[in-house]
């Protein structure tokens, strides 16, 4: 019964008034800026991370993972209402949700999106908590060889499921590594690439990058855009966003794969909750009676990408915690935050900091319930919040983004570093490159190299170490295919326009 | 985005090169006791330089001239706007200090923009600064860039 005795040490943590307060607070921001479109989690929490250096990291972290579970649901109201996904993770919500808003059914919608959301969070925190220990304690016998081929496998997959162009993908991944390169070397004390900067020797910070990439860069994306779009309308009282029992019959089991599904793509490193809500919409559509309807206004296709997205961010965590292998851009900046406050995440956080680790776990409990009381009982005030014009919430955006890149070091030199890459974000963003893939590598790039030259210095067979090792060659092996998987997509592409080219000269 | 492809991959071929090269001139590839500070950044450039030769081929083989990427007319009339005077504000944060700068900043985006009313401009400008200085300064004790005034 050892994790009743933890969980017991963690509810005493999440429990303090202080931290029940940020929980709530987390929740409630969470959900505004999910709300807002082209501000999603890895914005939300990229600006949040520095509010939260003046606390202890505990306090910290449950306040951001808070925010996380509930800008997952923020995006829902905005893919419902205005059918403008609020983040990637709400885009199929898009297609059923909105309409049903168009039918007048925007608040079962958003009900039953609570309702799973709730159901998949609080079921992924228990599959956590019975996962994480395990993982951990498996991973202590990771030596360099399995870290660098987790960490490629991880870098790999986040670059192939991200972007539409491979090429650009793993462009914008190798950019990242080039990145976390500048600065002193851990091994031989070189400063690379500074060019006698001063502030360069110290390395690129993760956190002005990731600010301007997500921050700054989506706010110029949507600065284009002169007019808000018309929100649907409806009635949002705590009696209309209740399913009906035939909502509820339909939904059951959609919620029940879609927690399933979302929490097994959540622990793959690489694979977040995005590609978890558009499995399990594909996957609800092949097994439905009824797949006709999908599309118009399915109350399913509604139920299962919300439940998996929500159970798959808080599977997102397992790697996180357990291994220091980010599963999503926004667990990547939730990394840096936590390497920042001094805690190295990995298998031995569970041992040297189980306050922490299990405070973490037993908020999540609690920013579910909380999720679920503030999603339901005040969806009229969110729905007021939509409809403050961007021309005036974009501005305030852009003042945090420059409060939060200064107020790390207290440096401008990192202000002017947000808005380089705010600027490079924008256009990634435009020109369909990967911010995620570029600050997973960022964040991963310094780590990934120490293991890489650490494994060169233990063999005796060069490169062959990584498939001399059972679990690394499993996982290097995993990474190559990531890596090859477009390529011969794209090789049987070209042999088949050959191939019809030729038969039409025939 | 097919003019845009090719100058980024033009430009990442000459990152690439230069990355790697940089590495070789001036950080040892090999030490005594294993792969040097070189190693890992030269073969990230050979990497790169494949990557950006790929972009650059596709693009150039590419028939079709594809979107554009950059707005125009009122669109980039905005984003240039936002873009500058955000420009302006950062460079200008060490003289008139964040405090004042928020306000500035957001009445003359909030005017030139949308030309909203100006006493939603003044109240919105003169809360969030107000808002700012409470949170950060006095409750979290993040400091915020200080001007000559001296706040």
């Amino acid at each position: 019964m050892d994790f009743l005795t933890n969980l017991a040490l963690g509810f005493s943590v999440a429990l303090t008034p202080f931290n029940l307060l940020m929980a709530v607070c987390g929740v409630m921001l969470g959900i505004l800026i999910g709300a807002l479109p082209g501000v999603g989690p890895p914005s939300g929490v990229a600006l949040l991370l520095p509010l939260t250096f003046g606390m202890d990291p505990t306090s910290g972290i449950i306040m951001l993972a808070a925010l996380y579970a509930g800008t997952m649901y923020g995006g829902t109201i905005t893919a419902v209402l205005i059918n403008t996904p609020g983040e990637s993770a709400s885009v199929v919500t898009c297609l059923d949700g909105h309409q049903m808003a168009l039918q007048g059914r925007a608040g079962p919608a958003l009900g039953i999106a609570a309702i799973g959301s709730f159901i998949a969070g609080t079921v992924g925190v228990v599959l956590l908590m019975l996962v994480s220990p395990a993982l951990a304690r498996w991973s202590l016998s990771f030596g360099p060889p399995e870290t660098f081929a987790l960490m490629l496998l991880g870098l790999t997959t986040v670059t192939l499921l991200t972007g539409e162009n491979p090429v650009k993908g793993y462009i914008s991944m190798v950019l990242g590594l080039m990145i976390a390169m500048v600065g002193f070397d851990i091994i031989s004390g070189d400063a690379r690439y500074a060019f006698g900067i001063p502030e360069m020797m110290d390395g690129v910070d993760f956190l002005p990058v990731a600010i301007g990439l997500f921050g700054l860069g989506e706010v110029l994306a949507g600065a284009e855009a002169a007019k808000g779009t018309p929100i649907a309308q409806g009635r949002y009282g705590l009696r209309d966003v209740m399913p009906t029992a035939v909502d509820w019959a339909r939904s059951r089991w959609a919620i029940v794969r879609g927690t399933v599904l979302g929490f097994a793509v959540g622990i793959l490193p690489g694979a977040g909750p995005t590609i978890a809500t558009f499995l399990s919409y594909t996957l609800e559509k092949k097994v439905s009676k009824r797949p006709e309807e999908f599309g118009h206004g399915a109350i399913e296709g509604v139920a299962a990408p919300e439940s998996a997205n929500n159970a798959a961010a808080t599977g997102a965590m397992v790697p996180m915690l357990t291994l220091g292998i980010p599963g999503s851009a926004t667990t990547a900046i939730m990394l840096g935050g936590l390497m920042m406050w001094g805690l190295r995440p990995g298998p031995l956080l569970f041992e040297k900091n189980p306050e922490f680790v299990w405070g973490l776990i037993a908020s999540q409990y609690i920013a579910n319930v909380m999720l679920l009381i503030l999603s339901t009982a005040f969806i009229p005030l969110f729905v007021r919040a939509l409809r403050v014009p961007y021309g005036i919430l974009m501005p305030i955006i852009i003042l945090f983004c420059i409060t939060g890149a200064y107020s790390l070091k207290n440096s401008v030199w990192d202000v002017g570093q947000m808005l380089v890459f705010g600027v490079l974000g924008y256009a990634m963003k435009k020109l369909g490159y990967s911010p995620a893939a570029l600050t997973l590598a960022l964040v991963l790039g310094p780590l990934a190299e120490r293991a890489l030259r650490q494994s060169l210095i233990i063999s005796d067979a060069g490169a062959g170490i990584f498939f001399m090792r059972p679990i690394s060659a499993v996982l290097t092996t995993a990474a190559l295919a990531a890596v090859l998987v477009p390529v011969v997509r794209a090789l049987v592409a070209a042999y088949r326009r050959r191939g019809a080219a030729r038969v039409r000269a025939l | 985005m097919r003019g845009a492809d090719r100058i980024a991959g033009a430009g990442l071929l000459v990152l690439a090169v230069s990355f790697s090269a940089g590495a070789l001139a001036h950080y040892a590839y090999w030490s005594p006791n294993g792969p040097g500070p070189a190693f890992l950044p030269f073969w990230l450039g050979v990497v790169m330089a494949v990557l950006a030769l790929l972009l650059l081929v596709g693009a150039l083989r590419s028939r079709e001239p594809g979107e554009d990427w950059l707005p125009r007319g009122e669109g980039l009339r905005r984003l240039a706007w936002v873009l500058g005077i955000t420009i302006v504000l950062v460079a200008s944060l060490n003289v008139v200090g964040m405090i004042v700068g928020t306000v500035i900043f957001l009445i003359t985006l909030m005017r030139v923009l949308d030309r909203h009313p100006w006493p939603l401009t003044l109240a919105v400008a003169f809360a969030v600064a107000g808002f700012n200085f409470l949170v950060f300064t006095r409750w979290l004790r993040v400091p915020l860039p200080v001007g000559l005034l001296g706040f």
